[in-house]
């Protein structure tokens, strides 16, 4: 009995994926409007756009760009977060210039950028990098400002400078609430990236989904939409896997995978 | 923290906000930026206090305002709704849990041409997309707050005669409001940067509308004014809402 | 007044394993009896307190309660925890009426008499203070009110003293003893510690390391009441504790023969 169950909650997910398509499914063919293609229409479709090089190579970019703002603002905001996390001095500093740009959707900044910085890669980068910094700052702040002082203090008995104590005890210590920024951070790139690209259409999935909702494509736009959310549910799956293995050590702790637009 | 300490971490707070002011009218000043790109600060927050006067950015204010309220309600409705039934019956939790695996992390932003199919192109498709948006982190952090209910309270009250079915509303969901705040705290980010976007994306009307009609016309100050706007009104609202926090949890210990 | 009647428990550990944490416990518990419950860490004593309460189903046996077999929690049982459990959204005083208005009692009245028992535990003047401004003795108090607040017949205390510190410990035992003698309700008051059993009670239960057994009952015949200062020189006092204290040692070891 309880191996079945196990079987169950590991077949969870997939099988929740295939209730909501058996329900969008249902609720097209009840409303029978060509602007709802059904679940199975949209998912024909996905063949012929994974198959056009051009989407192709869009999409492709697309992921590119997000990686490498995604490392750049790792390699900015883990150790920025950290420090504010021990130093009151560091976090009093920084912290009202990060709460007043909190509510600013990073997307929202791409006319202006792309006003100083053209419609290249560097500016929707920028635009990621703003988006995926905020989490990670918060995340690393929280972790680090957790650590025992006791452990510290061990450290330092030990003849651990500060700045060794920084990289090799805090950093550990706090890397399960790291990971947990990045993993929203994460989630938060790909929507800055679609949604830049819904803005300030050139290239990529977002702009991809607005043309064939344009040229009524509807078929189209679903699949799209399928595709970015397999994607989105991918990347956060994969990072899920690699975080567990990274802090077999902690706690479980209770993440909110958070979504910002 | 006491009020000396208060007062140097807000003054200590104000100087990267002045700096980066200063380097904004410093780089405009210097004329390290055409006027039409970066205007002064000055330029900036004259034209806003002038819109603020104007009856159509009020109107634009009032219909993000609007959109924002309306989506975050929804989602705080359904969020503590579905979030307290799952901590309290196993089997809504069965079906909600490995929902909400799949969904939190999709982009529903990518869903936002189906809902214009769908919904059109006015306040609806924005409201919906807002609450969609906004749900997850109320709803996660409403069944972590439930379910993390000290089991000792509970016994407690069944001892003095709650009755099971009352239990969920006289010790749950009290004991449950911090979480279930601090989920409401994000979700009402969430909605402000979301009814900008969606706004920009497509929208008649609006604050994001605005920005993006001042982008057509490439005017630079009309730009500003909308996004400082909004980043206003996030912070006015998150003020509100810590200031409710501290009212209704004036007997929990601090966390 | 409560009979314990070969009560087994079996808990369900991560992975398959199962573990016994009583075994075919019977007992019997008079009216008005100050029974201490004594026993090593992992005894089973807490689990045997829980299943008075009703918070816990044995896995074998039946508890029951003035003839009646016991069902679920109720106000004729009242829980002390050593967590003090009390809810951090109410003053002082809303802890102390939930039980009264629970119970259908009008809200001036059930005021009043809260007002009476927070006296009587003495807090009067914090009546409207939160939980989280109390000190660890002053919430075991309004944990004490609280419960006493709905008349149970029966006190269940779960380590009560466990989290406060020596001298506030042997100050809430004796007010604790105070407080009993005027209504002689029956008490269950489980402990770790000899000397409080001791000290409180009339009887005191010792139990064998899991799979908790009963090893002995030992009756009490120290007069009534006790004073701290006299029991501590009173060789009859010292004579049971030396004896219980011989007793937990031996258990400790023989626990794990069927």
């Amino acid at each position: 009995m309880t191996m079945v169950r196990t079987l169950i909650s590991r077949l969870a997910p997939l099988l929740a994926c295939l209730g909501l398509l058996g329900i969008w499914q249902v609720a097209a063919l009840v409303l029978n409007t060509d602007s709802f293609p059904t679940a199975l229409e949209a998912l024909r479709a996905v063949p012929s756009i994974l198959g056009d090089k051009e989407s192709l190579i869009n999409i492709g970019a697309s992921l590119r760009r997000m990686a490498i703002a995604f490392s750049f603002a790792l390699v900015v905001s883990i150790p920025l977060g950290l420090m504010m996390g021990r130093s009151r001095l560091v976090a009093s500093f920084f912290n009202p210039l990060l709460m007043i740009t909190y509510p600013v959707p990073k997307a929202a900044l791409m006319p202006i950028i792309m006003l100083w910085l053209g419609v290249g890669d560097i500016a929707k980068m920028l635009v990621i990098f703003l988006g995926v910094s905020l989490p990670v700052i918060y995340h690393s702040l929280q972790g680090a400002k957790a650590v025992e002082e006791k452990m510290l203090w061990s450290g330092a008995a030990m003849g651990l400078s500060a700045p060794q104590r920084m990289i090799r005890i805090v950093l550990p210590a706090a890397l399960p609430e790291i990971l947990t920024g990045c993993r929203t951070g994460l989630v938060l790139a790909l929507i800055t990236m679609v949604t830049s690209e819904m803005i300030a259409r050139q290239s990529g999935a977002g702009n991809i989904l607005f043309n064939s909702l344009d040229m009524g494509q509807y078929d189209t736009v679903y699949a799209m939409i399928i595709i970015i959310g397999a994607m989105g549910i991918g990347i956060d799956a994969a990072f899920e896997k690699l975080r567990a293995r990274l802090v077999r050590w902690s706690e479980p702790g209770f993440d909110i995978p958070l979504s910002f637009a | 923290m006491n009020a000396r300490g208060l007062t140097t971490d807000v003054l200590l707070g104000i100087v990267p906000i002045a700096l980066a002011v200063a380097l904004w009218q410093a780089i405009s000043s210097f004329g390290y930026a055409p006027v039409t790109l970066l205007p002064p600060p000055g330029l900036v927050f004259a034209r806003l206090a002038q819109q603020l006067l104007t009856g159509t950015f009020q109107q634009a204010i009032g219909v993000t305002l609007f959109r924002l309220f309306a989506g975050f309600s929804i989602a705080v409705v359904l969020g503590v709704g579905f979030g307290l039934a799952a901590a309290a019956s196993p089997a809504v939790n069965a079906v909600v849990r490995p929902v909400v695996r799949v969904l939190a992390p999709l982009p529903k932003v990518a869903l936002y041409p189906a809902l214009l199919l769908l919904l059109g192109f006015g306040h609806e498709s924005k409201i919906t997309l807002v609450a969609a948006d906004a749900l997850f982190p109320i709803l996660l952090s409403t069944y972590y707050g439930a379910s993390m209910v000290e089991q000792k309270l509970i016994w407690s009250a069944m001892a003095a005669g709650t009755p099971r079915r009352q239990i969920m509303f006289k010790v749950v969901l009290p004991a449950a409001v911090p979480s279930i705040l601090t989920g409401c705290r994000i979700g009402l980010v969430i909605s402000c940067i979301v009814v900008f976007l969606a706004e920009m994306i497509t929208s008649t009307e609006g604050l994001g509308h605005l920005l993006v009609t001042a982008a057509r016309t490439f005017q630079a100050v009309d730009m500003f004014v909308p996004l400082i706007t909004i980043s206003l009104l996030g912070l006015i609202l998150n003020g509100l809402l810590q200031g409710l926090r501290a009212w209704l949890l004036r007997g929990f210990p601090e966390v | 007044m409560i009979e314990i009647d070969r009560v087994s428990q079996t808990f369900q550990t991560f992975g398959r394993k199962s573990h016994l944490a009583l075994s075919q416990i019977s007992l019997t518990i008079e009216d008005g009896a100050f029974v201490a419950i004594l026993g090593p860490s992992g005894c089973g004593k807490s689990t045997l307190l829980y299943i008075v309460g009703g918070f816990v189903s044995p896995t074998e046996g039946v508890a029951r309660m003035k003839g009646k077999p016991i069902a679920g929690p109720g106000p004729d049982r009242g829980p002390v925890f050593q967590e003090f459990a009390l809810f951090p959204w109410k003053t002082v005083l809303g802890n102390v009426m939930y039980g009264p208005r629970q119970q259908g009692v009008k809200s001036a009245e059930a005021e009043a008499q809260s007002r009476q028992l927070i006296e009587m535990v003495g807090l009067k003047g914090f009546e409207d203070f939160y939980p989280k401004e109390l000190s660890g003795g002053m919430k075991q108090r309004v944990a004490l009110a609280r419960t006493l607040a709905y008349h149970p017949a029966v006190l269940l205390m779960d380590e009560p003293f466990g989290a406060l510190d020596a001298h506030t410990r042997t100050r809430l035992q004796n007010d604790l003893l105070n407080i009993w003698e005027r209504d002689r309700k029956t008490v269950l008051f489980v402990t770790h510690s000899v000397d409080e059993a001791v000290f409180l009670s009339d009887k005191v239960v010792v139990m064998t390391r899991a799979p908790g057994r009963i090893k002995e009952i030992v009756d009490i015949n120290l007069p009534r009441p006790r004073r701290r200062a006299d029991l501590l020189l009173d060789p009859r006092y010292q004579k049971y504790v030396v004896e219980i204290e011989r007793m937990i040692d031996d258990t400790s070891e023989d626990g794990l023969r069927p």
